[in-house]
């Protein structure tokens, strides 16, 4: 209670504190300049998946420069060293999966309160099978058996493999990257919506595995592909470049993109601790400011607003090239090429048009929704990684917590002082919410002001 | 004493002994032993080598998986340079930085030739290339690889079509057989049963077939795979240079420069102010001096990069390596002295010494984060952070923990070898030493070590090859800035140059470990008295 108290009481101040600099900014032009940074040497770290690009993008084109900072983007091996390594101060933040900062705030896995400002992206995994496996679909579902099968595929067709796995005792495994990725929430709804059960998380099974009719295990994003070929798993829910990895090396078959699963959701974000960004406010301001626009320079159009497809996208090309260097994602260029300028091959027959598969700002994408945290928060109670009911004040709470866009809205004001955004650029008026959307491969409306009937409307899952 | 004994005995002592024969060749004593000798422990070698390369260059494109080819050495040499180039751009990048505005200007217009040639000229003419090698690769195709592809799925049709048509036979049988027909059923019971037998095998085979379409599909032109190569060098060169010349047109002279001109006006402003606004000019005054001062201080921070990492790797083997030395050797000199000690100990040695680094770094992890809470202000880190050599490579908890997994890992061999060499001290060197009525200090540092020292060393030396072994997995696990994760992120990039930078590290790692193998040799031979210790 007391601390609520005290959260209040700071959140008060810093609303006064907010409206005193947004006055001084307006009053005074060029105001970045004057942000008077408490450090100037950061390090954040990344993982080797081609969202990491607002980071890289930032650093490579000197936005982070422009704002005085020196910033060293280091690899991490996986999810769990990158948030220890963020907990423990050796990064000062880190491109994070956005159920990370959530369950570390919560508590589930390492507790830290970790904060963010700032979306990274929209969309960019795709869910892989085995080449066996997706025989096996064709031959249950005939209309799959084209060089274009007709999108989106849902697990229907999946589920009588399931079902012969299970008759013969076995069940089949898919890979996911970690237990509060989208990739694990996305594989599970995909698998779900088709009355699959993906297991439950309880108290005792932090594996996720009770009940389940496909067990789903933790593999790194980058050793994907050859966990899929050596055959300890049949399926994979996973960023690029690995999904077009699979296609490239005959392994698999990306059956669908997260962009059919839930149109346009939020995937990574850029967390760092509460601590951290108390101590230093004004470095936080600059480094979204940063952020901000490596986003709009990713996703720059060659006339401003005209966006038909990926090709209108006039640096994705350079991006990719970057991307490319061994010291970033480090995959072939061709490769990262394919999905960064709106490509994506399903099979080596079947290369489409996704122009948003990667979304890096339009959409009010980096603005950092309470809705997209809430969304997060029904999945891990919904599969029991939340052992216990919560009220729906508990939802909002929360995401609260974690999701700051207090601090993403002063640097886009600043930014578009400075004339470097466009004002229709930023969801200025929004109270956090986005509107209730229905675009799921299932039709489940979901409206973040109402998470418990979010939760009920669901058949497999906790439903309160 | 001659020159030519000096040199031999350098080289003696130098763990060099390879070129012995060299040198006595060099002074022509007894020319054909030496002779002799030189085949024998050089020429050889050297052949034997070549041998090596020459069977890897045949063997290697024989290998196909589909994360690609095992690479040639030509390739390996190649993805080596790429190593070097990316390392060179980092420090150009860091020296652009810091330039002064003459040195700038100097290199900015070399740098903005090279991307006028890049972008104007190579680029296209590459492109050039590549469009007359398609038309090559092409004809390449249909000549080399579209008949095998061919052949390939005429032989999965006529699979498939065998198998619908049995299937359809079998199928018109079933329609034709009458309801009493008990033995005809039963026939057909038993040609299915076979046909599904057959359908087995001809998935098998159908696979494979499928296996070497995908093969043949992505073999790939060489003289074509080649030139985009080239192409991909050219567009991270020109990527480099333009990231390159954003640096040097805005490094940190000009940004001094442009602040400073700021404190000019803000000076200005200071004085000229009124009393109500005094004391606001006055603060921003003083904070554009120290922005002034940290931005003067500040360094391009440039990405980790293969030689940095190697040193640092080094140096942490170093660290650890010197911390087990620290507790292997008294308690193995307390192990060879007293025999209850050593009962005592012997279980632990047994116990602890087969242990995986892989399961000792997460416990050092543990216990480095316990003493290191928050290693942006502990006292110990910033110490160790102030030392000479350390100062330039950021020690960190990963550095850390990764020195203790190394020394975890490499003091048995020390700690067993000293026990070893104390235990075994000539009894007639020990009632000397009783005679004499030395003290237990005396005795320890004029008697017991000194004999004890060659075992002790030879230990050492096995102890250093342990910790270099291990380093590299310790560090690829704590993500520890060294070869260890060099290794890890570039086998994580997935690149088709992945394998070509794993061969480089195999060489690498083992030059180095050649190096301190050699190191060691000579401190064993300094400490030996008789001049037979090993040499191999």
């Amino acid at each position: 209670m007391k601390k609520n108290i005290i959260n209040k009481k700071y959140k008060f101040g810093l609303k006064i504190l907010s409206a005193i600099a947004l006055f001084i900014i307006a009053d005074q032009p060029g105001f970045s300049q004057e942000l008077d940074l408490e450090k100037e040497e950061l390090k954040f770290g990344f993982i080797k998946l081609t969202d990491c690009a607002p980071i890289v993008i930032a650093k490579e084109k000197g936005f982070f420069e422009d704002e005085g900072l020196q910033v060293e983007v280091v690899a991490q091996p996986n999810w769990k060293t990158l948030l220890d390594n963020v907990i423990n101060g050796d990064l000062d933040g880190a491109h994070m999966l956005s159920g990370q900062p959530i369950a570390a705030t919560i508590g589930f896995g390492t507790k830290a309160h970790i904060i963010t400002a700032f979306t990274m992206d929209l969309n960019g995994n795709g869910i892989t099978v085995a080449n066996s496996i997706w025989d096996q679909m064709k031959e249950n579902d005939p209309e799959l058996d084209k060089d274009k099968p007709k999108h989106p595929i849902t697990a229907d067709s999946l589920k009588p493999i399931v079902q012969e796995k299970l008759d013969e005792g076995e069940k089949l495994q898919m890979g996911m990257v970690f237990p509060v990725s989208t990739h694990n929430y996305e594989l599970r709804y995909w698998l779900a919506s088709a009355g699959i059960h993906p297991g439950m998380y309880t108290k005792t099974d932090i594996g996720g595995r009770t009940d389940a009719e496909v067990e789903l295990s933790v593999t790194p994003p980058p050793m994907m592909p050859a966990t899929l070929e050596a055959g300890n798993i049949q399926g994979y829910c996973v960023g690029e470049p690995w999904n077009q990895q699979a296609v490239a090396k005959n392994i698999g078959v990306p059956v669908t993109t997260n962009y059919d699963i839930w149109k346009n959701n939020p995937e990574k974000v850029f967390g760092v601790t509460k601590e951290w960004a108390d101590e230093n406010p004004n470095t936080h301001l600059a480094v979204i400011k940063a952020l901000i626009r490596a986003g709009q320079w990713l996703d720059a159009t060659k006339k401003k607003g005209i966006f038909r497809r990926g090709l209108d996208l006039v640096n994705r090309k350079e991006a990719a090239r970057i991307l490319s260097q061994p010291n970033y994602v480090g995959a072939d260029y061709e490769v990262i090429k394919n999905s960064m300028t709106g490509f994506f091959y399903f099979q080596k027959s079947d290369k489409r048009e996704m122009p948003d598969f990667n979304v890096f700002y339009r959409y009010y994408c980096t603005y950092p929704w309470y809705s997209d945290g809430i969304w997060f928060l029904t999945q891990m109670r919904r599969w029991g990684q939340i052992t216990e009911a919560k009220p729906a004040e508990w939802y909002h709470k929360t995401a609260k917590e974690v999701y700051r866009p207090d601090i993403y809205l002063k640097a886009a004001k600043i930014l578009l002082d400075e004339g470097k955004i466009d004002k229709s650029d930023i969801p200025w008026g929004t109270d956090g919410y986005k509107p209730a959307t229905s675009e799921f491969i299932d039709g489940i409306p979901y409206n973040g002001k109402n998470p418990l009937s979010y939760l009920k409307s669901h058949k497999i899952g906790h439903k309160f | 004493m001659k020159l030519k004994h000096r040199i031999y005995k350098l080289i003696d002592i130098s763990g060099l002994q390879l070129f012995d024969p060299v040198a006595r060749l060099f002074f022509r004593e007894e020319p054909q032993v030496q002779i002799k000798r030189i085949t024998q422990f050089i020429v050889i070698p050297i052949l034997a080598f070549g041998l090596f390369l020459l069977v890897w260059q045949i063997m290697a494109p024989r290998h196909t998986t589909k994360s690609g080819e095992v690479p040639k050495p030509g390739r390996v040499l190649d993805a080596a340079k790429g190593i070097w180039t990316f390392h060179n751009r980092e420090k150009e990048k860091s020296i652009a930085f810091i330039a002064s505005s003459d040195e700038a200007n100097k290199i900015l217009d070399n740098a903005k030739n090279r991307l006028e040639e890049i972008e104007s000229s190579l680029i296209p003419a590459q492109d050039e290339t590549i469009a007359n090698l398609e038309i090559l690769e092409q004809e390449w195709r249909d000549k080399n690889i579209s008949p095998k592809i061919k052949k390939a799925a005429n032989i999965e049709y006529e699979i498939n079509s065998k198998q619908n048509s049995l299937k359809t036979e079998l199928e018109e049988l079933a329609g034709s057989i009458k309801a009493n027909d008990k033995n005809a059923k039963e026939e057909l019971v038993l040609r299915l049963e076979k046909l599904e037998l057959q359908k087995s095998k001809w998935k098998i085979e159908l696979a494979e077939l499928k296996g070497t379409i995908s093969i043949l599909e992505s073999k790939k032109y060489p003289l074509l795979e080649r030139a985009q190569r080239k192409k991909d060098r050219l567009e991270e060169e020109k990527q480099y240079l333009s990231v390159y010349i954003g640096i040097l047109t805005k490094n940190r002279n000009s940004k001094v420069e442009e602040l400073n001109k700021k404190l000019v006006d803000y000076s200005n402003s200071f004085y000229a102010a009124e009393s109500t606004k005094v004391m606001s000019s006055a603060k921003r005054l003083v904070r554009q001096k120290t922005r002034i001062e940290k931005t003067s201080e500040s360094q391009y921070s440039a990405a980790k990069t293969l030689p940095y990492q190697t040193l640092r790797s080094l140096l942490c083997v170093f660290t650890g390596f010197i911390i087990a030395t620290i507790f292997a050797i008294p308690l193995g000199i307390l192990c060879g002295l007293n025999k209850t000690f050593m009962c005592a100990f012997t279980p632990f040695i047994a116990i602890f010494k087969p242990v995986s680094p892989i399961v000792w770094l997460p416990i050092g992890l543990i216990v480095v984060g316990g003493f290191i809470p928050d290693p942006e202000n502990n006292a110990l880190l910033s110490i160790i952070n102030k030392l000479p050599i350390f100062s330039s490579f950021d020690v960190n908890p990963a550095f850390l923990a990764s020195a203790i997994t190394v020394a975890l890992c490499s003091l048995w061999p020390t700690l067993v070898n000293t026990a070893l060499g104390v235990s075994s001290i000539d009894v007639d060197h020990l009632n000397v030493a009783r005679v004499l009525n030395l003290r237990f200090r005396e005795r320890l540092i004029s008697v017991i070590i000194p004999s004890a020292l060659p075992l002790i060393f030879a230990g050492l030396r096995i102890s250093i090859g342990v910790g270099w072994m291990v380093l590299i997995a310790a560090e690829l696990l704590a993500s520890s800035e060294g070869i260890g994760k060099f290794v890890w992120d570039m086998f994580n990039n997935g690149s088709s140059d992945s394998f070509a930078q794993m061969f480089v590290v195999v060489f690498l790692v083992g030059g180095i470990g050649l190096l301190l193998d050699r190191i060691m040799i000579v401190f064993q031979r300094l400490v030996s008295f008789d001049e037979t210790a090993p040499s191999v």
